[in-house]
């Protein structure tokens, strides 16, 4: 799941160090940090927003939890708190059978979108394969949209391989 | 305790082996003295109800000819239901080549020999993916012993382990990679980024793949596997054409070098549940410990108590399917003699 974090912290040097790391300490893959020294609080403090990744919730919770230890304000945990991404590949004939199509329909559900698509080429003539990277804002989304790729899979027979463990 | 052993195969060959190796140490160590009382292969048998020599019974392997017409006292043409049906043993061993059609002709040889009230001992799969509750049915009318370690993971003790050290657990899945050819193909896939029908060709002149691998790569032989697990350690009561199955006919190296880059291998996952009983290529994560090279195999059952619980080892060959075959035995004896 991916997570917004923003939080306050005291203006003082070595801050931002402090909350990052319990961050990677609990093996989140942190995707973006925007630190706003010139926006200060109208206490002083720094805005600061993280983007992370994490397999678990727990593993979230421990995370905010190991944040406050350390002197930072949590003011909010984003929308994007629930936001669940699943990782597939397919294989058959992508292009030909009008991967256009088998795009647009995915997006069509609301809440998800398909944030990658990697092409590859196999060594018998037509044939071809992609990794598929969905990500929803919920677990539900997420589920329509996979459920709707199988669907344009077997309508197109295109072998999905999903990932052992369901989806984040 | 007299062994009676039908089939005479790579397997029925390494178990004589081992037997003939290990005579002084599985006396010493658990007080068993095994004699074989007979043999049989599709030649004939040689049968001496006083114990054959395991010395000149190992030495008669690796020949093409039957086991009938290398050893002194062989009776040519002696079939094995006859063997069955006629010698005097505490367990049959039962190595014949498996049918997952109909379980022939190893079902019969086990159902005749529990009849007469002789304890089994399996490599077979056959048997159990046809018949399993009229198996275990039987066992539990008859008060025998009817192991079958062996048929699921060669050397890995995953059934011994889930019944007798992990009893006390539920299992709620369990998620195997039981195929060491398949397995081949896709560690070779990703690893070297070379087409399927290269790493094949190159895993059947090293003896890894079948010259038919149609059952492996189909993912059949995953299939039985499961059938065997869920039927035993889920309660189910399943047959082969029960497991929804898909192979790695259709994994291209292309398919494989995409999971790598994003940090997963393509692996042939055996899933069993209460719900789910499926054999498919999945995604798995490159540290999930499920990823094994090569040949191995691996199982992970999914606990109330224990959480996780996953077990590696070689899956196949007569040496290594001999450490699950003999363990079986023992075990008998034990509760036997015991």
């Amino acid at each position: 799941m991916r997570a917004r974090i923003e939080m306050e912290l005291d203006d003082t040097p070595g801050q931002l160090v402090k909350v990052l790391d319990p961050i990677s300490k609990y093996g989140a893959n942190i995707q973006n940090v925007v630190h706003k020294r010139e926006e200060l609080t109208p206490l002083g403090k720094v805005p600061v927003t993280v983007i992370l990744e994490v397999t678990e919730k727990e593993r979230l919770d421990k995370i905010l939890e190991e944040v406050k230890k350390v002197g930072a304000r949590i003011t909010r945990v984003g929308e994007q708190e629930k936001a669940v991404k699943a990782v597939m590949l397919l294989v058959g004939k992508i292009i030909e059978t009008d991967i256009r199509d088998s795009v647009e329909r995915l997006n069509k559900i609301d809440g998800a979108k398909i944030s990658d698509l990697t092409l590859a080429f196999g060594d018998s003539e037509g044939k071809s394969s992609a990794r598929v990277i969905i990500w929803a804002t919920t677990q539900d989304s997420l589920q329509k949209a996979v459920s709707k790729l199988k669907e344009v899979a077997k309508e197109k027979d295109l072998l999905i391989i999903e990932p052992l463990e369901g989806f984040e | 305790m007299k062994i009676s052993l039908i089939g005479f195969g790579n397997l029925g060959q390494g178990l004589t082996k081992v037997l003939d190796e290990k005579r002084n140490y599985l006396k010493e160590k658990s007080g068993v003295q095994l004699d074989i009382v007979s043999v049989v292969d599709s030649g004939g048998a040689v049968v001496n109800e006083e114990g054959i020599d395991i010395g000149e019974l190992s030495e008669a392997s690796g020949s093409e000819d039957s086991v009938s017409e290398i050893m002194e006292d062989g009776e040519l043409g002696t079939s094995a239901l006859e063997v069955v049906k006629n010698v005097d043993s505490d367990i049959m061993v039962e190595l014949t080549p498996t049918s997952i059609e109909d379980g022939e002709p190893g079902l019969t040889h086990i159902t005749e020999a529990m009849n007469r009230g002789k304890h089994v001992v399996t490599a077979n799969k056959g048997p159990l993916v046809v018949a399993f509750d009229e198996l275990k049915e039987l066992e539990e009318s008859s008060g025998l012993e009817f192991k079958y370690s062996a048929t699921v993971g060669g050397a890995i003790p995953v059934l011994g382990l889930a019944e007798s050290q992990m009893s006390g657990d539920s299992i709620s899945e369990i998620q195997g990679v039981l195929n060491g050819t398949t397995n081949y193909i896709l560690t070779r896939m990703t690893e070297e980024n070379v087409p399927f029908d290269v790493v094949l060709s190159e895993a059947q002149e090293l003896g890894i793949a079948e010259e038919d691998p149609t059952l492996d790569i189909e993912g059949i032989d995953t299939a039985a596997k499961m059938t065997i697990l869920a039927n035993s350690l889920l309660d189910r009561s399943v047959k082969l054409e029960d497991v929804d199955v898909e192979g790695i006919t259709r994994i291209g190296q292309e398919v494989t070098q995409l999971a790598k880059d994003s940090g997963n291998e393509v692996r042939l996952v055996g899933i069993a549940s209460s719900e789910k009983l499926e054999v498919s290529p999945k995604l798995v994560p490159s540290d999930n410990p499920l990823v094994v090279q090569g040949s191995l195999n691996s199982v992970t059952l999914k606990t109330d108590l224990a959480r996780e619980m996953t077990i590696t080892g070689f899956g196949a060959g007569p040496r290594e399917t001999s450490s699950a075959l003999l363990g079986d035995i023992v075990d008998i004896y034990k509760s036997v003699e015991g």
